[in-house]
């Protein structure tokens, strides 16, 4: 019986890390299912998702990927997962968003959007933020599922735009899809 | 993953630039409901549209907010009604007029097109009928708009239409005299017309077509406008070539007719009404920023009708092709760049310095859509002339093989350099000159035919 496990590595960027923690992984015979990398500033995260043989502990795993001989030591979080990973691809839900959020940099700024996300029962699927000159952008990409009314929702968003003092819209997913990939509509 | 700078891009083009649809037009088969007298005709239209567009324009609104691209304008069209009419007479006509205007207002539309013929070749008695139903049946109507082919490259020009158009337009404008002579903004002539057209004054839902079809026409004169700034602005114009700008205007045109599609084939959906094509043309709107005018300006003449013009027009006019015919399933209609007068306040301005004059936009529009399009006239100019005006149109369209068209307002009891205002999206301009008025009586006396022009022996 198989052992799905969920691995978050973080490191300085620089070359061999994914043939390091991969390599450390297939010396455990361990099968790799998925993984997602981004680096930030300098610094990068994975998390991956594998499966390995019953006798395997997240220790085991934990240990292999620590004590890579490298320039630097990893930070290495494993989980085991106590309920197999459905592996179908996922599709977007029919009602995702983009909210594009921009203002004059200040704290707060993104626990402000979020928490307001939050009080909405809104899921971020995603969210990217850039700093230029001052001006702070937020990218999220949302689910509204379980928004009944997008009307109301814009209204409120608008109110909270002009209480932050941001440039806040929202328009949905469909949109920035065919406008940036060739695809079937 | 979400990458900003698309993103933002996309965003710049919706909120800040005005991007919208156009028009999404139903195009709507008539020929099923003609009876043997007009009353059961017109009941039978009646139903028939109520049936079809029932939800149309508030599903077009909805989705125009779901998506945050507003469908500025909810249009039908229908089969020309000179083909539904065969066999009526004028009174009847002008009956079957205020049956689609009622029906129009029913369903909520702005403007239904299709009081039109198709007399390229030949005349039948109810046509004349039709035709000399016009001034008065678009007198009584409110949101009804004529055309008339009376040309094609398959058949030549029809002189002896030609000859009644040429009345027709004096008539409409006379009858409208209090408006400026607006009945004759609601009336175009065209030389090789589309059956799927979404644009007025000229839609029309062409035989061969499905019972119900949605057309949809995006625009967007002002987004690729901003864009070919920013652009200039980001990389300096020193650093560009016209095909930098070029693929500049193809790769926004590409961004702005898929969002067409997008609402298009949504409403399509939810309607259970076949998709059509999307037509790419650049149509302006008096709106400052919202002009063709500006694209001519921002690509390098000081003034639109100097030389050059026409050269960017041509180039202008392909690129929005070539970006659009890649961006949707099915392109057709007019697409391409629309250079109305009255409608585009950056060319009506030129009117009034005297830099654009007649003989440079028919020019023009030998290399772009559609044709003399919403130019006002001195009311003094006679029926002959205008005819012959728009016989030098048919005959760039006839042997060029594309669509040209005349919409022509001899604004009664006003002379060039006046100035005339329809409001709206009908727009405003001064009065263009027109010069050898009368010289061309004995041109248009002849009647019959200027057959078709070959189509091999290309060289």
């Amino acid at each position: 019986m198989e052992k799905q496990m969920i691995i978050s590595v973080m490191s300085k960027d620089r070359p061999g890390i994914i043939a390091e923690v991969t390599g450390a992984i297939f010396q455990l015979n361990g099968d790799l299912a998925d993984l997602s990398q981004s680096i930030l500033r300098g610094y990068l995260t994975m998390t991956l998702l594998a499966a390995f043989p019953e006798e395997v502990t997240p220790q085991d795993v934990h240990s292999a990927i620590a004590h890579v001989k490298s320039g630097n030591r990893y930070d290495v979080i494993v989980k085991s997962m106590n309920t197999p990973v459905d592996m179908a691809p996922t599709a977007l839900p029919a009602k995702t968003y983009i909210v594009t959020a921009q203002g004059e940099n200040k704290s707060g700024l993104v626990y402000g959007i979020s928490s307001f996300c939050f009080e909405r029962n809104i899921n971020i699927l995603d969210l990217s933020t850039t700093l230029t000159d001052g001006c702070y952008t937020m990218i999220l990409q949302i689910d509204l599922s379980e928004i009944d009314s997008i009307k109301d929702l814009r209204q409120d968003l608008d109110k909270y735009a002009e209480k932050a003092g941001m440039h806040v819209m929202m328009q949905h997913y469909d949109i920035f899809k065919v406008t940036h990939e060739v695809t079937l509509i | 993953m979400l990458r900003s700078d698309q993103i933002l891009a996309t965003v710049e083009m919706i909120q800040k630039e005005n991007l919208d649809v156009r028009t999404v037009t139903m195009g709507i088969n008539l020929l099923d409901c003609r009876s043997g007298d007009v009353r059961t005709t017109c009941d039978n239209i009646e139903r028939k549209i109520r049936l079809l567009a029932e939800n149309f324009v508030p599903t077009c609104d909805r989705i125009g907010r779901k998506l945050g691209i507003p469908v500025v304008n909810k249009r039908i069209s229908v089969t020309p009604i000179a083909l539904v009419g065969q066999g009526f007479k004028r009174r009847e006509f002008v009956e079957l007029a205020k049956c689609l205007d009622k029906s129009a207002g029913i369903a909520g539309v702005d403007i239904l097109g299709g009081f039109s013929a198709q007399v390229e070749k030949g005349l039948t008695e109810s046509d004349r009928e039709y035709i000399l139903s016009i001034p008065e049946a678009l007198a009584v109507t409110e949101k009804v708009c004529a055309s008339i082919n009376i040309a094609s490259s398959q058949k030549g020009i029809n002189m002896d239409a030609l000859v009644m158009v040429g009345q027709t337009v004096k008539d409409l404008a006379e009858g409208t005299r209090e408006s400026g002579g607006f009945g004759a903004a609601k009336f175009v002539v065209f030389c090789n017309q589309p059956g799927d057209n979404p644009f007025m004054a000229g839609a029309i839902h062409g035989t061969g077509e499905a019972d119900a079809v949605l057309n949809v026409g995006v625009s967007g004169p002002g987004v690729i406008a901003r864009s070919l700034e920013r652009l200039i602005s980001n990389k300096g114009a020193e650093n560009l070539l016209l095909d930098d700008l070029a693929d500049e205007i193809k790769q926004t045109t590409f961004r702005v007719t898929r969002c067409g599609e997008l609402v298009g084939r949504q409403v399509s959906r939810e309607l259970g009404i076949e998709f059509g094509v999307v037509d790419l043309s650049l149509a302006p709107t008096p709106t400052i920023g919202d002009s063709v005018g500006e694209i001519l300006h921002i690509l390098g003449v000081d003034a639109i009708g100097a030389p050059g013009s026409t050269a960017i027009v041509a180039m202008l006019n392909d690129a929005v092709k070539k970006g659009g015919i890649f961006a949707g399933k099915a392109v057709g209609g007019l697409s391409g760049a629309f250079i109305p007068v009255m409608e585009d306040a950056v060319l009506a301005d030129a009117v009034g310095r005297g830099e654009l004059c007649l003989e440079k936009l028919e020019a023009m529009t030998c290399v772009c859509s559609v044709g003399l399009d919403m130019i006002a006239i001195p009311g003094s100019v006679d029926a002959d002339t205008i005819s012959a005006i728009i016989a030098d149109e048919m005959a760039i369209g006839m042997v060029n093989n594309k669509t040209t068209a005349a919409r022509l307002i001899p604004v009664p009891g006003k002379e060039a350099g006046e100035h005339v205002s329809f409001g709206g999206l009908f727009g405003a301009s001064p009065i263009l000159p027109v010069r050898n008025v009368g010289k061309s009586s004995r041109f248009v006396s002849w009647g019959g035919r200027i057959p078709a022009p070959v189509h091999s022996f290309k060289n």
